[in-house]
């Protein structure tokens, strides 16, 4: 019996089965596949009052999260979250029990089912920060809409690590988000009172601008507001009972306003399905690598084209109402399908230089955010 | 099944030379640099030999060996400077030749060329024949002795072109490839170098067999894509990079790169930098001129002990102007120069693409600026010569280090 005691004593909760599930899908998107730390690919479960809190990291980011429990004895234990999740998922809904046995085993037990997993001891497991004070409070839907608006535009490019998130600006009465890549830079600003009294700013990265997509898209609620807060080197999103963490990014994000085109004057507004069923048309026979095509705009008309010498060539033209002067700029086909994808249905306003300068696209619709993209041409 | 012919001429360069000099036929020639009387003795010049005799190579002398131990090794070897405009001639005399044969064939260098020949048996007659009257028409019209490897692949006719030599011709019947290159060790494996050699014999590795024993997944597991395109390689068939693309399907140049060898070794990091910066400025300049942007920029340092270090870096977007390349250049010399004296430096320019591409929206105009300012440069270039216009930076450079080190 004594023994039996001892063991009981490390570690025992009962949960319900879909909020479990709830809580592990968190934490997938933040754990390493392919670490080097084996420790990372784990979850921290931690089992205090009448909930269990759930942790995981790969350093650069970190998410936290709570699920209501019974628990019997309090304790921690790490184990691989991706197995935890897969087997867990695959069980009868209704109560789950996780009992922590000697040696880091984890026994889970549902209805007839029963497994032990190999678990880790916490002590190897990072510890994160705590949530500091709160900066801002920002709109829950708005913030999700806006990544969603800027996202596709960060740089991948490892090099050019300042382009490797957004900027996050929050004044008094707006709130803006712009990320670049070097070649095109999407911005979206809304009105909103966030609880500042001056300006902040602060690059976010594109893992953790993931995860709040993810964390912000689970909340039902689309009027609920996420808590926003900073330290010297991390930014914190809390939202319902979740928190994300992560690593602040360093170094001076450009000055976006001096790209933003003031000359444009070749303007022309078309359906955003037109131009997008054109363009994805057309750059089937673009250079596989490149994605050049042409857009040509005369007076009532739209054409683009394409050509490659592999593939062959294509084009279409579209009616437009443009008395100005003639020009023809090369882009980066998918540059210009993201960006119509991202500003949803309606009409596109599309305004031009010349062949060596930015092009500038925004939503054609009055009701709509301030959002514009801004794109570099292609020499072809 | 295709047909593939690997040519390569024997000793090019020294069998040139014995067209105009037939004395030197069976002496130990080297080609590379003259030897000079100094204080009562014969000194090597500095730099390395292009090109070895036969008889020459008895004596361990090799191509890129440096031409003061080629001394050392045989003294009485006759060493030449080498004429590059000859070379050139009859390496355009043996591309007729190829030309006359197949349409599809591809120069690797001035003296080795693949021949698509599938499908020429009605006009040459079986590979073995055709190759034999290859090497013979070669030898009628240039009076040049050559190696012929054929196979189904590339990578094979290089290998039984490489086992032919000299004045040979070698055939590998289909089926048989995977026989012929099993004893044989790893390195010769297109591909294989220095340092894969290294890794493998680490896993016990030493025979093209060993290779083929691992298997590809343990083989991708350890060295990735390569590793799976080695695998391939052991049975004979074309895998990775170059040896993806078909004869004649690669015509565009793979890397540009320019390098110099010190008159005196040196550690001073001004004159290095000084260098990379001249360095930098002929690589894009040669860029420009044939169109291309590259995307990778690779150091080459080699120290005064003969320790070669090549470090390379990806840009975000491709380029062809000097100062990126000197940028990367430079930062790639300070993170990886450890101080002590340099006797050559090299930038190489690869990852080349014809497409200018996409343009930079953070620091378009900068560029733009660059750009209409170099083509002025090399306007006047076109006219006076390279260092007819130099960047500051490249001013006190040595490439050309008798020059520079008498102002010294």
């Amino acid at each position: 019996m004594g023994t039996l005691a001892k063991s009981m004593s490390q570690m025992e909760f009962t949960v319900n089965q879909a909020d479990l599930v709830k809580e592990l899908g968190l934490s997938q998107g933040v754990v390493e596949k392919k670490t080097t730390i084996p420790i990372l690919s784990n979850v921290l479960i931690e089992a205090r009052g009448e909930a269990i809190e759930l942790t995981s990291t790969d350093l650069e980011i970190g998410v936290r999260s709570a699920c209501p429990a019974k628990v019997s004895a309090e304790g921690s234990v790490t184990v691989p979250a991706k197995k935890l999740l897969d087997y867990v998922r695959l069980l009868e809904s209704g109560e789950v029990t996780v009992r922590l046995q000697e040696n880091f085993w984890v026994q889970i037990t549902a209805k007839r089912a029963r497994t032990r997993m190999v678990g880790m001891s916490r002590e190897n497991f990072p510890v994160l920060p705590q949530m500091p004070d709160v900066v801002a409070h920002l709109g829950a839907g708005m913030l999700l809409d806006m990544i969603g608006k800027v996202i596709f535009a960060v740089s991948s490019e490892e090099s050019r690590y300042t382009l490797n998130g957004a900027l996050l600006v929050v004044r008094p009465d707006s709130v803006i988000m712009v990320a670049t890549d070097g070649h095109r830079l999407a911005y979206v600003e809304a009105p909103y009172q966030a609880g500042v009294s001056s300006e902040v700013r602060a690059l976010v990265g594109k893992k953790a601008m993931g995860e709040l997509i993810r964390l912000l898209s689970q909340q039902e609620d689309p009027n609920s507001i996420l808590d926003f807060g900073r330290d010297e080197s991390h930014l914190f999103f809390r939202t319902g009972g979740r928190l994300l963490i992560s690593r602040l990014l360093s170094g001076q994000f450009p000055n976006y306003e001096a790209v933003i085109p003031k000359e444009n004057n070749r303007v022309v507004v078309l359906d955003r399905d037109a131009v997008a069923g054109a363009l994805r048309r057309v750059s089937q026979f673009a250079d596989e690598r490149s994605h050049a095509v042409k857009l040509q705009l005369a007076t009532g008309e739209l054409k683009v084209s394409s050509s490659s010498s592999e593939s062959g060539e294509s084009e279409e033209t579209l009616e437009a109402q443009y008395e100005g002067d003639a020009v023809q700029v090369g882009f980066n086909s998918q540059y210009l399908l993201d960006f119509l994808a991202a500003m949803g249905t309606g009409p596109v306003r599309l305004e031009f230089k010349d062949e060596q300068s930015a092009g500038q696209l925004c939503p054609a619709g009055a009701d709509a955010p301030q959002y514009r993209y801004i794109v570099m041409p292609m020499r072809i | 099944m295709s047909t593939i012919f690997l040519v390569d001429m024997d000793a090019f360069f020294v069998s040139v030379e014995e067209l105009y000099d037939p004395s030197l036929k069976g002496k130990p020639v080297v080609v590379g640099g003259e030897l000079e009387w100094r204080e009562g003795r014969w000194v090597a010049p500095r730099g390395v030999a292009a090109a070895a005799s036969y008889a020459a190579r008895r004596y361990g002398i090799h191509s890129a060996m440096p031409l003061a131990q080629a001394l050392r090794l045989c003294p009485q070897a006759v060493f030449l400077p080498g004429h590059h405009d000859r070379y050139r001639e009859h390496s355009e005399k043996i591309q007729e030749i190829f030309g006359s044969f197949t349409p599809r064939f591809e120069m690797v260098s001035v003296d080795e060329g693949y021949l698509d020949m599938t499908g020429t048996e009605r006009l040459w007659g079986q590979p073995l024949k055709a190759a034999a009257l290859l090497h013979e028409r070669v030898r009628c019209q240039t009076g040049l002795p050559c190696s012929i490897g054929v196979a189904g692949s590339r990578l094979v006719a290089k290998v039984a072109c490489e086992l032919a030599k000299p004045n040979g011709v070698l055939a590998v019947v289909p089926g048989q490839e995977a026989r012929l290159l099993a004893p044989l060790p790893v390195r010769r494996i297109p591909g294989i170098g220095k340092t894969t050699e290294k890794r493998l014999r680490q896993l016990g590795v030493k025979t093209v067999a060993d290779l083929a024993a691992i298997g590809g997944g343990m083989l991708e597991e350890v060295f990735g894509a390569s590793g799976a395109a080695m695998f391939r390689k052991t049975a004979g068939e074309d895998a990775g990079g170059w040896y993806d693309t078909a004869v004649g399907e690669a015509e565009d140049a793979k890397s540009i790169s320019h390098e110099t060898t010190f008159d005196i070794d040196t550690a001073d990091g001004q004159k290095l930098q000084a260098t990379l910066s001249e360095l930098s400025q002929m690589v894009a300049h040669r860029l420009r001129e044939q169109n291309f942007f590259a995307r990778t920029v690779t150091l080459k340092l080699r120290y005064s002990d003969f320790r070669t270090i090549t470090r390379a870096q990806t840009l975000p977007a491709p380029t062809d102007l000097d100062g990126d390349l000197f940028r990367t250049a430079m930062a790639l010399f300070t993170a990886h120069w450890n101080g002590s004296a340099v006797r050559l430096v090299g930038v190489r320019a690869s990852g080349l693409e014809r497409r200018p591409g996409q343009m930079d929206l953070l620091d378009g105009e900068r560029r733009q600026k660059w750009h209409k300012a170099l083509e002025a440069a090399d306007r006047v270039r076109g006219r006076f010569g390279f260092d007819a216009v130099q960047l500051a930076g490249g001013m006190a450079g040595s490439r050309k280090p008798k020059s520079t080190t008498g102002e010294e």
